[in-house]
């Protein structure tokens, strides 16, 4: 089912919560809410649930316009970030429970059930109650008692914070098969870019209630349209600079920043003054001088095994984050090491001002 | 949600009503009544000038205050002595001695005074015996007699609070003293002790506040030692013409002590607490010999010289007796054959007004509790104050209050079966409310939520999956509701009339007429009714008395 927000806002006391938020969810869509706590992220999707009603805007499921229609009737399946699994049923009536208010047969209930804890891969635990289950195990039941009811819309708040890194990235491509499996439009809260890249068709960064940017992750990642979406998703580097001339033909452009002057084949900003954002595995080490090329030295050096994070002062004192992937044996440069950066001119982003 | 706060605003409008009905309204009566002149009718401030004046009344104050020091000084004595060894020390019994402690709590003081005059009382036990080898014991009736019962049953408390302190202070604040170079002695005095101190204080003013609300034991053992909560009784029964303003202005005084207790305990006592989540518990040490013994020997003393007397009543109701003579070593039944045939209603009255009171406090104290704490605003802060009221109000003066109150009038209660299940109600309600309040904020509002997404309403939300969750928490506070309300007399002896005695008032009647034998035999129906519930309490839930309380 498509989702559409129109104008969304919703205030607590003196606080814009969520502020003007305009959204449009394609059928079958995984949806990702992403942005820092505060963001208004959950209480969107609270609103989507019916657990707050918007003080402005509308909530649309199909054509249907929701905001009057009471939480236990708007038909969303939601897994919470506590999971909130009934503490007083095993795992099997706590899936049931949805089953038994919509009044769901004997037989059919058998079936739905059996197929959804084999689809979460919780066969043999039905017995089990909550506090015997491990977090992985509750998570999955918790999707499982949210999937059953098929309903039209998945909802999910954090559903992964609570759980040990590993398990994370094992919990989050099962909750992508079954989506697949079923096309269920899922929207999905997380503050984590790396999960909500890994998971999402699209995303909408938040920020202070607002929303900020809205792509499909490498859309997001290669072209953010501001400062805080480049730094929130992926990390970068920021430079503020000042535009000194620009080459048309060369697409060179020449700017000051912390005082250096720099060259750079990029795109044209479109004002005097504007921000340079450089992921940090776009930044590459050389050993040739040139015109393009930044002289620094190593503040410290970061071994990651599959990676080397290269702390680098340049441009004035500046810190700029260097990535080397892939790095080869003897080749790891010590602090107080001079070195030589150019950025990769093809994935340059010049943010307004 | 808009549409579904209605339903939960009729239950905030009907809590404001009981409360206000039930507790607000009657202390405003007696307030009242306590500026206006007995004789003139005008008014006065006469009744509070004798108060502070006359000496017959000051010393009723005097005393009051003088016996809940006295007997917070000797509970902290024993308290914390006790709950030391008993948490830092292997001692052979230990877990039997920590259950036992905690029985004083739950055993009616009046009985444990009951108990006293059995054993040490003119014509009593000992007293006989020690008179035969020439011994006169010093008299048990008056202050001493009072502090002997309020300590004994009112030391747990300091125990309780003091051994959830230790439990509750990590050990590595104390090894972080002896790496920093203090020895033992040091780091007990510089980290051990004030770190309990707030729990030791905390444990002082419950044992101050329960010592100078109590009525049953200063009645019964006081004789013409008299306290406030007695002589605002006498005032208010009296048959030789009553004083209903000057019982008010007793009440009053009575209430304003224990108001400024409760209003000490909340923001001073409430606010100073150490107590540490997830900690690594100190070690328990073993001691030289002859030390355990020493300390074994005081905590099972304490524990015996507490609960021995309950059993002297038990002895005594299958005692064979005349009045107050009783001849121990030849059994009889007769008591209990009594109790049962000829007099069995103050049994089934007390029975069915604890039940009715109970059943009535757990659903009023869940829907209160739900509103508090899930349903928070700005009447919220209020609602909470006015419930727990009542913990702030001696039994006597709720008794009196409501008699006064609903003497005349539009609601006529008094001599109804009502005023004393109303009294029970609202005397425990605060207690239930506390307990569900603790239990719905340990469950995760998103529980809720996930059955309201689910498809259940709100309501039924509430009943489907909140309240399973509790269920075994409220049925542990219920029988404690039921046990402490069976066991109430400060209100009910102000309160009932002819059929409607129950238990408790029949064991003060006869004991005041010295018939000793009747009177142990519905004590140990009490003591019973008591014990069994939380026995079976402590079986199913493994929980002890000490978390329930």
């Amino acid at each position: 089912m498509r989702v559409v927000l129109k104008g969304i806002s919703k205030v607590f006391g003196k606080l814009r919560a969520v502020d003007d938020v305009s959204l449009e969810i394609g059928d079958g869509d995984f949806f990702t809410l992403l942005g820092p706590s505060g963001c208004g992220k959950t209480t969107l999707l609270r609103v989507i649930a019916g657990f707050y009603t918007p003080d402005e805007g509308k909530v649309i499921f199909g054509d249907r316009i929701v905001n009057d229609v009471p939480p236990h009737r708007r038909e969303t399946g939601m897994v919470f970030q506590n999971y909130a699994l009934f503490p007083h049923l095993n795992v099997r009536e706590n899936i049931a429970y949805g089953l038994r208010v919509r009044k769901v047969g004997r037989s059919e209930m058998d079936a739905r059930i059996r197929d959804m804890i084999r689809s979460v891969r919780l066969d043999g635990l039905e017995k089990r109650f909550p506090s015997q289950l491990s977090g992985g195990q509750q998570q999955r039941v918790a999707l499982a008692r949210a999937l059953v009811i098929s309903p039209q819309i998945l909802l999910m708040d954090e559903p992964l914070s609570n759980l040990d890194a590993k398990l994370r990235v094992a919990m989050r491509e099962e909750i992508r098969r079954i989506q697949k499996l079923l096309g269920i439009t899922t929207i999905y809260v997380t503050h984590d870019q790396e999960e909500a890249m890994a998971v999402s068709d699209r995303i909408a960064i938040l920020n202070l209630g607002r929303l900020e940017q809205l792509g499909s992750p490498d859309e997001i990642y290669f072209r953010p349209c501001s400062r805080f979406a480049a730094e929130f998703m992926g990390g970068s580097n920021i430079l503020e600079l000042r535009v000194l001339s620009y080459d048309e033909a060369a697409s060179t452009l020449h700017a000051e920043t912390g005082g250096a002057t720099i060259t750079l084949r990029a795109p044209r900003p479109a004002g005097e003054r504007a921000y340079l954002s450089v992921r940090p595995e776009w930044v590459r080490l050389v050993d040739e001088s040139g015109e393009d090329v930044i002289e620094g030295t190593v503040e410290s050096t970061t071994f990651l095994g599959a990676l080397v994070r290269y702390r680098v002062t340049a441009l004035g004192g500046r810190s700029i984050t260097v990535e080397v992937h892939n790095p080869r044996a003897g080749d790891i440069r010590r602090e107080g090491a001079p070195v030589r950066l150019r950025f990769d001119p093809e994935r340059l982003v010049i943010l307004g001002d | 949600m808009p549409r579904i706060v209605n339903a939960w605003n009729g239950v905030f409008v009907l809590a404001f009503a009981v409360i206000f009905l039930a507790v607000v309204y009657p202390m405003v009566t007696i307030f009242r009544a306590s500026f206006v002149s007995p004789e003139t009718g005008a008014w006065s401030l006469e009744n509070y000038r004798a108060i502070f004046l006359y000496p017959f009344y000051r010393r009723c104050l005097e005393n009051s205050l003088f016996v809940s020091a006295v007997s917070t000084v000797l509970s902290v004595a024993i308290g914390v002595p006790f709950a030391f060894f008993l948490s830092r020390y292997e001692m052979p019994g230990k877990n039997i001695i920590k259950t036992l402690a905690t029985l004083p709590l739950i055993l009616p003081t009046f009985i444990g005074a009951e108990a006293w005059l059995l054993l040490a009382g003119r014509n009593g036990l000992f007293f006989n015996l020690f008179q035969k080898v020439g011994i006169e014991l010093p008299s048990i009736y008056g202050w001493k007699g009072i502090v002997l019962v309020f300590t004994l049953q009112f030391f747990p408390y300091v125990f309780l609070m003091v051994s959830a302190a230790l439990h509750s202070i990590d050990r590595t604040l104390e090894e972080a003293a002896t790496n920093l170079g203090a020895g033992r002695l040091r780091v007990f005095l510089t980290v051990t002790v004030p770190t309990v101190t707030p729990a030791i204080l905390a444990g002082a003013l419950i044992v101050f506040y329960l010592s100078i609300e109590n009525f049953g034991v200063p009645i019964l053992i006081g004789e013409d030692f008299r306290v406030l909560s007695v002589q605002a009784y006498n005032e208010f029964i009296s048959e030789m013409g009553g004083n209903p303003s000057m019982a008010g202005a007793l009440s009053t005084v009575l209430l304003a002590v224990t108001m400024g207790l409760t209003i000490l305990q909340k923001y001073w006592v409430e606010r100073k607490s150490y107590a540490m989540s997830a900690v690594q518990r100190p070690e328990v040490l073993r001691a030289r010999p002859v030390a355990t013994l020493l300390m074994w020997l005081f905590c099972a003393g304490i524990v015996f010289a507490a609960l021995f007397p309950f059993a002297v009543v038990m002895v005594s109701s299958v005692t064979k007796t005349s009045g107050p003579v009783m001849y121990y070593g030849q059994f009889s039944l007769e008591n209990f054959v009594k109790a049962f045939t000829i007099a069995p209603r103050p049994i089934v009255n007390s029975f069915f007004l604890a039940t009715v009171s109970t059943l009535v406090g757990i659903v009023f104290g869940l829907l209160v509790s739900y509103l508090l704490v899930r349903r928070r605003g700005k009447m919220s802060y209020l609602l909470d104050a006015l419930v727990m009221l009542p913990l702030a109000i001696a039994g006597t003066v709720q008794g009196i209050a409501l008699a006064a109150t609903y003497n005349t009038g539009f609601i006529v209660l008094t001599g109804t079966w009502m005023i004393l299940a109303l009294a029970y109600f609202i005397r425990k309600v605060p207690f239930s409310i506390k307990t569900t309040s603790s239990l719905l904020e340990q469950i995760d509002k998103s529980v809720e939520e996930a059955s309201i997404n689910l498809g259940v309403p709100p309501f039924r939300s509430f009943l489907k999956v909140v309240v399973p969750t509790m269920l075994p928490g409220i049925v542990a506070g219920a029988i404690i509701m039921w046990v402490t309300t069976l066991a109430e007399l400060s209100s009910t002896i102000v309160l009932y009339y002819g059929p409607w005695a129950t238990m408790t008032v029949e064991i003060f009647q006869r004991m005041g007429s010295g018939e000793f034998g009747p009177a142990s035999a519905y004590a140990t129906i009490l003591i019973v009714s008591v014990l069994i519930p939380l026995f079976f309490l402590q079986r199913v839930s493994g929980k002890d008395l000490t978390t329930t309380l």
